[in-house]
């Protein structure tokens, strides 16, 4: 019993650097077990932020940004660079990135529930330790370095996400986004499954650095070629790359919108984390064949994601058409690989994480509000609902990359490491400024909305209003104008991210 | 560098900021004081800036966006690892827009004073146009430059989109399409700029300072590329034909104030950017545009001067003679001589000055007949003698009058040009004859002869002279008019240093 005991304390010793993961994982179950006793929804709400704030404070210790010493958790002090499970995981700032995106997005999510839920929506305990536990397999995916992890951790952030997404079973949308989703993914992973399950054959290793040093040795056999095409279609389907994008709005449009927000700020993410380690690092005796393939994709979901977002007429697809075009931009990184676009690529999965993720939350508060998505009921917001409106414009003009905001810096650094890896970069980033030139069109037209037109929608008089939402929408204005105003931590945090997987 | 311990020009940017601010914040009652109170602090500033650069006009030293040759000088960091500085300057070519930017800026917000319909919004967005172009006037880094470029746009879609005429809905999405796509080509031409001289300096850098004295040495045949995109940003604000199609329907739609800030200070962007980065960063594709730009100023002069007189409604026709009046300026450029940059920059500023007034007066006459249609209205000046003569003495400087600014400018362009390239530049001189007379066609048709106008019976033979708040904002504008055009050195003093550095960059020095 003692040696036991001593090998617990050695094992939490040891991986102590997995502390965020273990305490979203212990607070998921508390949640399920206390919900027998407490009923009460915004009870739940802060027991599942809780965690999340913790972690926060322990992943941003871990990345330097807080003074850990002085706090007196010295094991956290950072910058963590630890390798973890017999080198399975580590904890890096490369990780700790994601982490922090993941978990930022995560308390949005729950913060937007807390105004969402209502007291006809059943199984509250279920979908907070839900969220809790997507977030976890999200960090895990984020920290691996083994292709059984990263899965691991794929399937169990999708598997609590197909759930969340159909938490309103009885609205028609939500069960119609849950059912296809679940489809679609479960489909998708069994394809990437199967692709690594190919490479794993062909070379012999499930370690990710190792994976590219017997890939450079490794004759090319046409099971490579089918193992990296099901690779990249499984990768294609999780970050909703064209040709791979046909779920996505339906999805994000009948999800509840805190579990948008999960989705498209979240776990959308994560599969960037994943692919960035698979192609960066893994594959990266591949790159050069990869990359004109992957360039294509890149300029394909951009494009398509603008111009389909052009004609929507709810807003909430619109967002979900550009959330499509904004994988464009960030697969830029993966097709030129180097070090600045990298540091891009990871400064805008942290931008985007905040616009769109506020733009989602903005969708929640509108529709709380006019009962509605249309953009025919944005008319006349701002007179409406002043706070909601700047924030969405804010978003807005963010995501279409309008200076000195988040999203511009972050596409500047994209389309700068474009440009300097030579060849065709520069066309990469030429389509990607046409393409955020494009996308500003209808990002305008909803500002317009708001601003210009006369409202013409009768609010129902008995709405609560969108006040429960401001302390959300707040947090990620703030995030989106800080990060806009002094970029230069941000930038130099996202490189040093980078130099993770390029040194 | 003057000494002095206060922040200029960041004042100026923080003051209508803070100010914006403000007045979106306060109660609506307030808004117009406020914003009359945070648009007159920076005017008294940029005329205290000027007053002591004109007591002492030659900068402390030679050269172009020097320490020495800039009379007031900002500097701090921003996002090094992009090579992103806040960074403000000013020189002789800025310092007359500068002040302009702020006296326009003003005496919209007085000129608007009983603007009754979301005052908050109007009043704070005319000082978020403030900042932007007074910022876009300083900025020495072209990012800045590039921010302040973007800002402009947004409150002014707002303005035409909010209190515009009845088409306003199509003018201000097509002032926003044709604007902005004219800035992200812009930013194209920024942005190869950017990395061909990062390649050079091997660091990066967005100082339009460090740039321009790299720039020139790169390859001619990347200066035309980042010519070209300049030049297309630029032209298309100015605008010069064939990128003006915006404007008259901008114009149109606008509300009164919109229209002066419009003409009078977004215009002076596209040739600000034209003489101050486009020139003297990239002379080899600058000479070699030359004819180009001749062949567009000539073009805009004329078709300008052409449709006008085709024109029957009085506020298209000032705005049409705003396509022909930036060709002088776009001409004056074209010279690349000391004395042809000089009068461009006179003729930014005089246009400023004389436009303000006209779409003014269009402002007071539709408001007062009830149409600026020129052939409905006629004998104006029986019912409202103050208001046609302010309408005449407009006209009248902007068609060049002797003793009024424009004639010195306009002047002066003609013999630059003339010096530049020769006898056949009779050909945009016939076009001031063209100018006078839609101006005086117009008059006549509008201000003289019989009374026409069929008013509604209740008010029959009473219309609405010129309010008081009107004739304050007019009262101001036609003295300076008359100022200038009696001491043109009051500008040219300052502008010369400057135009001899950018000329001497290009080698017509």
């Amino acid at each position: 019993m003692a040696a036991s005991l001593s090998d617990l304390a050695g094992l939490v010793a040891g991986n102590l650097h997995l502390a965020p993961e273990f305490i979203l994982v212990i607070f998921a179950f508390l949640i399920l077990g206390i919900s027998f006793a407490v009923k009460d929804r915004r009870m739940l709400g802060w027991l599942a932020a809780i965690p999340l704030v913790l972690a926060l404070f322990l992943v941003s210790g871990m990345m330097g940004l807080l003074d850990m010493r002085l706090l007196g958790f010295s094991a956290f002090a950072g910058p963590v660079s630890s390798s973890l499970a017999g080198g399975a995981l580590s904890v890096d700032l490369f990780s700790l990135l994601f982490k922090l995106v993941f978990l930022s997005v995560a308390l949005l999510a729950v913060g937007t529930s807390m105004a969402f839920l209502t007291e006809k929506d059943r199984h509250v305990a279920e979908y907070y330790a839900l969220m809790l536990i997507a977030s976890a397999g999200m960090m895990v995916v984020a920290s691996s370095q083994n292709l059984v992890p990263l899965f691991i951790g794929i399937e169990i952030a999708s598997l609590s996400t197909f759930a969340l997404t159909a938490f309103r079973k009885k609205d028609s949308r939500s069960a119609e986004a849950g059912m296809k989703y679940f489809i679609i993914g479960a489909t998708s992973s069994a394809v990437l499954l199967y692709g690594m399950s190919i490479l794993y054959g062909v070379s012999g290793t499930l370690d990710i650095a190792r994976l590219s040093q017997r890939m450079g040795e490794a004759a090319w056999e046409p099971a490579t070629i089918i193992g990296l095409s099901m690779v990249i279609a499984g990768f294609g389907f999780k970050m909703a790359a064209v040709p791979f994008h046909m779920w996505a709005p339906d999805v994000y449009e009948g999800s509840p919108s805190p579990v948008s927000v999960l989705l498209a700020a979240g776990s959308k993410k994560m599969a960037f984390a994943a692919a960035f380690k698979v192609f960066l690092v893994g594959l990266l005796a591949a790159k050069a064949d990869l990359s004109f393939a992957l360039a294509v994709v890149s300029v394909l979901t951009m494009t398509v994601g603008n111009i389909a977002a052009l004609s929507q007429t709810s807003v909430k697809r619109m967002l979900a058409y550009s959330s499509i075009a904004q994988s464009g931009y960030i697969l830029i990184a993966i097709a030129v690989g180097t070090k600045t676009a990298l540091a891009g690529g990871l400064l805008h999965v942290l931008t985007h994480a905040f616009m769109k993720g506020g733009a989602f939350i903005a969708v929640a508060a509108v529709a709380q509000l006019l009962a509605s998505e249309k953009l025919d009921a944005y008319k006349g917001l701002s007179r409406r609902a002043p706070f909601v409106a700047f924030c969405m414009a804010v978003f807005l003009l963010s995501l279409a990359g309008i200076p000195p905001l988040a999203g511009f810096w972050s596409k500047f650094v994209l389309f700068s490491g474009a440009v300097e890896a030579g060849r065709w970069g520069v066309w990469l980033a030429l389509a990607g400024v046409l393409n955020s030139a494009l996308s500003l069109y209808y990002y305008a037209r909803v500002i317009k909305y708001m601003y210009v037109e006369e409202p013409t929608v009768e609010a129902p008089g008995t709405a609560p209003g969108a006040g429960p939402y401001t302390a959300v929408l707040a947090i990620a204005l703030a995030a989106v104008v800080l990060v806009g105003l002094y970029p230069q931590p941000f930038i130099d945090l996202a490189v040093r991210a980078a130099g993770v997987l390029i040194p | 560098m003057v000494a002095s311990d206060l922040p200029f020009l960041s004042l100026l940017i923080v003051l209508p900021l803070a100010g914006s601010l403000a007045v979106f914040f306060m109660p609506a009652r307030w808004a117009r004081w406020l914003a009359l109170a945070f648009s007159l602090v920076p005017l008294v500033l940029s005329v205290y800036m000027y007053v002591l650069v004109w007591y002492d006009p030659a900068p402390a030293g030679a050269g172009y966006l020097s320490a020495e040759s800039l009379h007031y000088y900002e500097n701090s960091e921003w996002v090094p690892a992009l090579g992103v500085s806040y960074t403000l300057g000013v020189d002789g070519l800025s310092l007359p827009l500068v002040f302009l930017t702020t006296l326009l800026s003003s005496l919209a917000i007085v000129f608007s004073w009983t603007e009754s319909r979301r005052p908050k919004e109007y009043f704070g967005l005319m000082l978020v146009m403030e900042v932007g172009v007074i910022g876009v006037f300083m900025a020495l880094d072209f990012f800045l430059f590039y921010i302040f470029w973007e800002v402009v746009l947004i409150p002014m879609y707002f303005l035409i989109g909010i209190w515009g005429g009845p088409r306003r809905d199509y003018a201000a999405i097509k002032f926003f399409i044709y604007t902005h796509v004219a800035s992200v080509v812009m930013l194209l031409g920024i942005m190869g700029l950017y990395f061909q001289c990062q390649a050079v300096l091997g660091h990066a850098t967005f100082s339009i300072i460090e740039i321009s004295r790299v720039a020139p040495a790169l390859s001619a045949g990347f200066q035309y590329v980042a010519f070209a995109a300049l030049f297309f940003g630029f032209a298309a604000k100015m605008p010069s034909v064939p990128f003006h199609t915006w404007l008259p329907d901008a114009h149109v739609e606008a509300p009164t104030a919109g229209s002066v800030l419009l003409a009078g200070l977004l215009l002076k962007m596209g040739g600000y950017g034209l003489i101050r980065v486009a020139l003297p960063i990239l002379p080899a594709a600058a000479e070699a545009a030359v004819p180009v730009m001749v062949v567009l100023a000539v073009a805009s002069i004329f078709y300008g001067a052409l449709v006008c007189i085709a024109q029957n409604d009085l506020k298209k026709m000032v705005a049409y003679s705003s396509i022909s009046h930036m060709g002088f300026v776009m001409l004056g450029a074209a010279t690349l001589s000391p004395i042809g940059i000089s009068a461009g920059v006179f003729q930014m500023f005089n246009h400023g000055l004389i436009t303000a007034v006209l779409f003014m007066m269009c402002g007071v006459i539709h408001h007062s007949a009830g149409t600026r249609e020129i052939s409905r209205l006629g004998g104006l000046a029986q019912k409202i003698p103050a208001a046609a003569a302010v309408l005449l003495v407009g006209s009248l400087a902007s068609l060049g009058l002797p003793g009024l600014c424009s004639f010195v400018s306009e002047f002066m362009v003609f013999y630059a040009a003339f010096v530049a390239f020769g006898a056949w530049m009779w050909l945009p001189v016939s076009a001031v004859a063209l100018t006078a007379a839609y101006y005086l066609w117009a008059a006549q048709r509008a201000l003289f002869g019989n009374f026409k106008l069929d008013l509604p019976e209740h008010e029959k033979g009473h219309l609405d002279d010129l309010h008081a708040h009107e004739a304050a904002a007019l009262g101001v504008l036609l003295a300076l008019i008359v100022f200038f055009g009696l001491f043109p050195s009051a500008v040219l003093d300052l502008a010369n240093a400057a135009s001899s550095a950018v000329a001497g960059l290009l080698g017509g020095g």
